[in-house]
């Protein structure tokens, strides 16, 4: 097999594996360990929960109870891919060399290990060793990090944006047909006289399209520029609130695309609706109010 | 379009062998209500002769705007027929129906109806642009309107700025725009005391002066008594005309 195995994100799902922190007087007692202690990364959140630091001589078992214990020296502090499903969850994570990690549990093989994560030289290669692997070793479940998982948090919470866009479309449509009718109405006793002086029903409703057209672009540029503008703090509000480099929020030229797409269109629409409602009554009726 | 050009608010000519500028046969307006039909104009046959000056009076809700709408082509005849400048005005689509108004003639009502957003000029400018008028020209023409009514320097103040005589004036000059064949007035001086009544009715008399046809639906007898004809009504239908 290739030299693949960079890192591991060992998931303490143990019996709950202890943790000791060896303090200076560890580091001062234990100097000679020290010097061989194996390295190992801490996920930040961790460091900063159990305020480790990076130089420091920590002793880690696979047991809750503490026994076979050994030491590490930090070597780094690192920041874990976020993980959705496990928000506001201090990750207990740390990463070590896999030869360490077996050395580290009782025979030499960890009692339970949840998911061990590769890193590849080439990343392309992602979906051909997935399917190597799998081949080779039945019962694993081996699959590239790219691909979402059938069912998987993201794909669910995107159904869920789907559907919660759908009813907001719907409503503010209902909401701005409501707005142009209003908007137009406003505006009947000039359209009655525009009428009576003789401009044609066609020309009439040129010009309110094009007004249409006009507040509902202007509309969608003061909402895009909004969401582009909350975007920010969105994100730095929910990355401080669960303590993640998670996004939160991405208006991407996509999403600004369809925005613009649905919103002029409807605008267009609903000018129009609104107009034909308004023309079809004789002018006289209109500029008298 | 019609290639008539007759002029108003300027010095015209006014042919004797040009055809009638209105021709109503037995025109009748019925509106159909929830509570059954209401017969606003009965069976009225008028002929509007070019530089005729003519007076509607009656009572209340005898049907005198309602014959003047259908006369102005903004309302159709609900049976009769209606000529304008010898075309039956049914057979027309609402699109030129429109441009007859916007061409032919000119509309002076009660209310004023300017737009309150446009200045005086802009008010007297639009019906010209939108009848395709060269700028330089709808310049000279909205000058030569204001001056005409008398509100030279008033060109760029809103309606709001004005007084009830002077936006019934721009609503003259508005109507007199295009140089129609025809003005219709529906109680012009209604909104107005005795004195601007009476410029009004002076600016009017000289609009119908300088060769345009004339037809004002009022109440006032003074109003009426300046006109060469007037029709009474009663009940939707003719009760007696005069001529002087
Ligand atoms: N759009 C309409 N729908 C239904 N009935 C109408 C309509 N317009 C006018 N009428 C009716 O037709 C009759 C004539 O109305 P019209 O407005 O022509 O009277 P008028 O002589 O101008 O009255 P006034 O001197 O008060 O202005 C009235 O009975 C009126 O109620
Ligand atoms: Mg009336």
């Amino acid at each position: 097999m290739r030299r693949l195995l960079l890192a591991l994100a060992l998931a303490v799902a143990t019996a709950g594996s202890a943790l000791t922190q060896g303090g200076p007087s560890a580091g001062a007692s234990g100097a000679a360990s020290a010097a061989d202690a194996p390295p190992i990364l801490v996920a930040r959140q961790l460091a900063e929960s159990e305020q480790l630091q990076v130089g420091q001589i920590v002793r880690m078992s696979p047991h809750g109870s503490g026994a076979d214990a050994r030491s590490y020296r930090i070597q780094g502090i690192f920041e874990p891919t976020p993980d959705p499903a496990k928000l506001g969850t201090v990750p207990r994570r740390v990463r070590m060399h896999l030869p360490d990690l077996l050395t580290a549990t009782p025979e030499g093989r960890p009692a339970f290990v949840e998911s061990v994560t590769v890193g590849l030289r080439n990343p392309a290669d992602a979906g051909a060793f997935a399917r190597d692997l799998g081949s080779r070793m039945p019962g694993l479940s081996v699959r590239p990090t790219g691909d979402p998982e059938a069912g998987g948090p993201f794909v669910v919470l995107q159904r869920f944006h789907l559907a919660i866009a759908i009813v907001t479309i719907i409503a503010a449509t209902v909401f701005l047909l409501a707005l142009t009718i209003m908007l137009v109405e406003e505006r009947r006793a000039t359209v009655g006289v525009l009428r009576l002086i003789g401009l044609p029903t066609g020309r009439i409703i040129v010009q309110l399209l094009i007004e249409g057209v006009l507040i509902a672009g202007l509309g969608a540029l003061f909402g895009l520029l909004l969401a582009a503008a909350s975007e920010r703090f969105i994100n730095l509000f929910f990355q401080w609130k669960y303590d993640t480099v998670l996004v939160f929020v991405h208006v991407t030229r996509d999403v600004a695309a369809r925005c613009v797409a649905i919103a002029v269109p409807l605008g267009v629409v609903s000018t129009v609706t609104a107009s034909w409602l308004m023309l079809r009554r004789n002018g006289l009726r209109l500029a008298r109010r | 379009m019609t290639t008539a050009t007759q002029s108003a608010g300027g010095p015209g000519t006014t042919t004797s062998a040009a055809p009638a500028v209105i021709e109503a046969t037995h025109i009748t307006r019925v509106f159909p209500m929830a509570s059954g039909q209401v017969t606003a104009v009965a069976d009225i046959s008028l002929t509007i002769a070019p530089g005729d000056h003519l007076a509607i009076r009656g009572p209340s809700g005898c049907g005198k705007s309602t014959l003047l709408h259908m006369l102005g082509c903004v309302d159709t005849a609900s049976s009769g027929t209606l000529l304008f400048n010898g075309r039956d005005v049914a057979t027309l689509s609402d699109r030129d129906r429109s441009l007859l108004r916007l061409t032919q003639i000119g509309f002076v009502f009660q209310r004023f109806f300017l737009l309150p957003m446009l200045t005086a000029w802009e008010n007297i400018e639009l019906p010209q642009a939108e009848s395709g008028v060269g700028k330089a020209e709808r310049r000279e023409r909205t000058r030569e309107l204001l001056d005409y009514v008398g509100l030279g320097k008033r060109a760029g103040h809103r309606p709001s700025e004005l007084s009830g005589g002077e936006m019934q004036r721009v609503a003259i000059a508005r109507a007199l725009a295009n140089r129609p064949r025809l003005l219709l007035a529906d109680e012009p001086t209604g909104e107005l005391d005795r004195t601007t009544g009476d410029q009004i009715a002076a600016l009017l008399d000289r609009v119908n002066a300088d060769g345009t046809a004339m037809v004002l639906v009022t109440h006032d007898p003074s109003l009426a008594d300046r006109c060469q004809r007037v029709l009474t009504m009663r009940d939707g239908r003719v009760e007696s005309e005069t001529t002087r």
